[in-house]
């Protein structure tokens, strides 16, 4: 059981997304997350084992080498993409509920902002650590947002903005929603925005990476 | 010293050279020059004569040495492509075009909506010869926003400037990078994973890029400029790593900047964010200068160790944090943040002050004003 477990952590590790990728250049021919998950799942893994112990684990040390600079956006795209490719196998055990997520997580580039790069690799990351995402897109109207968090009690909320001009829009999102939901987790990222803005707008974080993310979300 | 023109003092600077005083010349977001100029958005992002006008008026009202022209290519039949011109309040107006509407406002660059959402092939599909243009048309100036530059027109916008200037300023060109041609042409994602998937046609695409910015550049060359930017804002280490830039972007930056040198211009490379990783192989690219060198928090660059590393051989234009010094901080804190720029500058050989990015949209007039009467009090060689 622990070589399955093993070999799928490594493989989110390394960005190896299944057999036919070629790469990383050293695991070519080898099976990759994909198919190693299925293997083991019809070798009697429970599907909570290989969350918990492979891909959950997998993705946060990505995510401490993304924030420690050993890693960069090619390498954490192909680990997320491997992810994905494992986590297709689970979705069965999610929907009849043999596994949970930890929880949902909302996330969208604030009215105004067309920019993405940024907020998916932090639905990734999120994703990869065990949450249920929503990815409300870009350029998210405070209404929307609000009717994301209405429908989904609970959920935690994140907010990208690239531009000084679109932190105008985040700070109004979050006092608009604030109403609402006054105990509401927020999160906010992006490039220009720092700690003192994202209290002075009543953010619970400001993440500067997105493994900051998921630590808060975990703690 | 007797005292310089402007242009002389930016050309000192860049040929590692004291001038009388440290230059001033930053970059104008084009939401910086909205709020100041409150111009009609939608005729100063397209007519260029507007543009220049309005980049002249900036630089002198603000005391700048230089100009930074970040758009060329403007068409003077930029209205017939228009299918409706709607005022939606004042300073914001929409525009609808067949395949798209655009938003244009005082507050930034335009927002557009496609009516269907580009398709942009994979770098498995990608035909080279095809789908990567020969010459370059268009300027990928932020995710899915694009400025098309008038092929019977591509450099008027010179011209204008001359005619407003003479001779009085340091005029800059902007080009952009291949790397960023290459991330746009595939999308963000795609393009960074097909450089670990695909390495041999990103570099075919990059050659392609390479050449066709070589030539834009070359050609801005035959115009009364003083020096290149080439704006590359996806090199640095948030993005990719120094292996990766010393393959897929120092060669084809390489390439164009030995273009523009050996047309007798300085050139230099704005790279956003964290970069303290790779001054050393920016300087390998042959280039006259950098730009940028984000401070803490918005990047990771000590002035005063870029100029130790690289200052020998490159000149530095920067490093004032838009956002932190001059858009959030108190006077206190900005005058502050500015005096110890300017001071660490004057030890280097050739020295630009400027915004490490762009103004950002939003910095009030008297933040501007700022920057020249410190530089004219303390920034005398």
């Amino acid at each position: 059981m622990d070589n399955y477990i093993e070999k799928i952590s490594i493989c989110i590790q390394r960005g190896k997304v299944n057999f036919d990728s070629p790469y990383p250049p050293d695991m070519k021919g080898l099976p990759g997350a994909d198919e190693l998950t299925g293997e083991a799942l019809q070798n009697g893994i429970k599907a909570n084992e290989i969350l918990t112990g492979a891909m959950i684990p997998a993705m946060g040390i990505v995510g401490e080498q993304f924030k420690d600079k050993k890693l960069f956006v090619p390498q954490v795209l192909m680990s997320a993409k491997a992810m994905n490719s494992a986590l297709k196998h689970l979705k069965p055990y999610f929907s009849s509920g043999e596994i949970q997520r930890r929880g949902t997580f909302i996330i969208g580039t604030v009215a105004g902002d067309l920019h993405d790069i940024g907020k998916n690799l932090v639905s990734m990351m999120i994703e990869g650590s065990g949450w249920d995402v929503i990815d409300l897109g870009v350029d998210v109207k405070s209404e929307q947002f609000l009717e994301a968090v209405g429908s989904n009690p609970n959920a935690v909320l994140g907010m990208s903005a690239l531009l000084t001009t679109t932190m105008e829009s985040m700070e109004k999102s979050v006092r608009q929603i604030r109403e609402s939901y006054p105990d509401l987790k927020i999160l906010v990222g992006g490039a220009p925005l720092n700690s003192e803005f994202a209290k002075r707008i009543g953010a619970n974080l400001y993440a500067p990476n997105p493994q900051v993310a998921v630590e808060y979300l975990n703690s | 010293m007797t005292t310089m023109t402007s242009r002389e003092r930016v050309q000192h600077a860049m040929s590692l050279r004291k001038p009388d005083r440290v230059p001033l010349m930053c970059q104008f977001s084009i939401g910086a020059m909205m709020n100041l100029l409150r111009p009609s958005p939608a005729e100063f992002w397209y007519d260029g004569r507007l543009f220049s006008i309005g980049l002249v008026e900036l630089c002198e009202r603000f005391s700048f040495d230089g100009i930074l022209v970040s758009l060329h290519g403007h068409s003077p039949d930029w209205r017939e492509k228009i299918i409706s011109f709607k005022q939606m309040s004042e300073g914001k107006q929409e525009l609808t075009f067949e395949d798209r509407v655009e938003i244009h406002s005082w507050d930034d660059l335009p927002l557009v909506k496609y009516n269907n959402k580009i398709q942009r092939p994979s770098i498995d599909t990608i035909d080279v010869d095809k789908d990567v243009p020969d010459n370059i048309e268009y300027i990928p100036v932020s995710q899915d926003l694009y400025f098309i530059i008038d092929k019977e027109h591509p450099f008027d916008i010179f011209d204008y400037i001359k005619e407003l200037t003479g001779d009085k300023y340091s005029i800059h060109g902007e080009i952009t990078s291949p790397f960023d041609y290459l991330l746009d042409v595939l999308g963000y994602e795609e393009a960074l994973m097909s450089l670990i998937m695909n390495p041999d046609k990103c570099k075919e695409i990059l050659a392609k890029f390479a050449k066709g910015v070589g030539d834009l550049a070359e050609k801005m060359c035959d115009y009364d400029i003083d020096a290149i930017k080439i704006s590359s804002p996806f090199a640095g280490m948030g993005f990719i790593s120094p292996e990766h830039y010393s393959e897929f972007v120092l060669p084809y930056e390489s390439e164009i900047i030995s273009r523009i040198r050996a047309k007798g211009k300085h050139s230099y490379i704005h790279t956003c964010g964290h970069i303290d990783d790779r001054l050393e192989l920016m300087r390998d690219s042959g280039t006259s200068g950098l730009e940028c060198l984000d401070p803490e928090p918005v990047g990771n660059v000590d002035l005063g160790n870029a100029f130790g590393r690289v200052g020998d051989q490159l000149f530095i234009k920067g490093n004032i944090d838009s956002v932190n010094s001059l858009l959030y901080a108190d006077d206190s804190k900005a005058e502050n943040d500015i005096l110890k720029i300017i001071e660490t500058g004057k030890e280097g050989k050739g020295f630009i002050l400027s915004t490490a990015c762009s103004i950002a949209p939003k910095v009030t007039a008297e933040r501007l004003h700022m920057l020249y009467n410190l530089v004219k009090e303390h920034g005398k060689y």
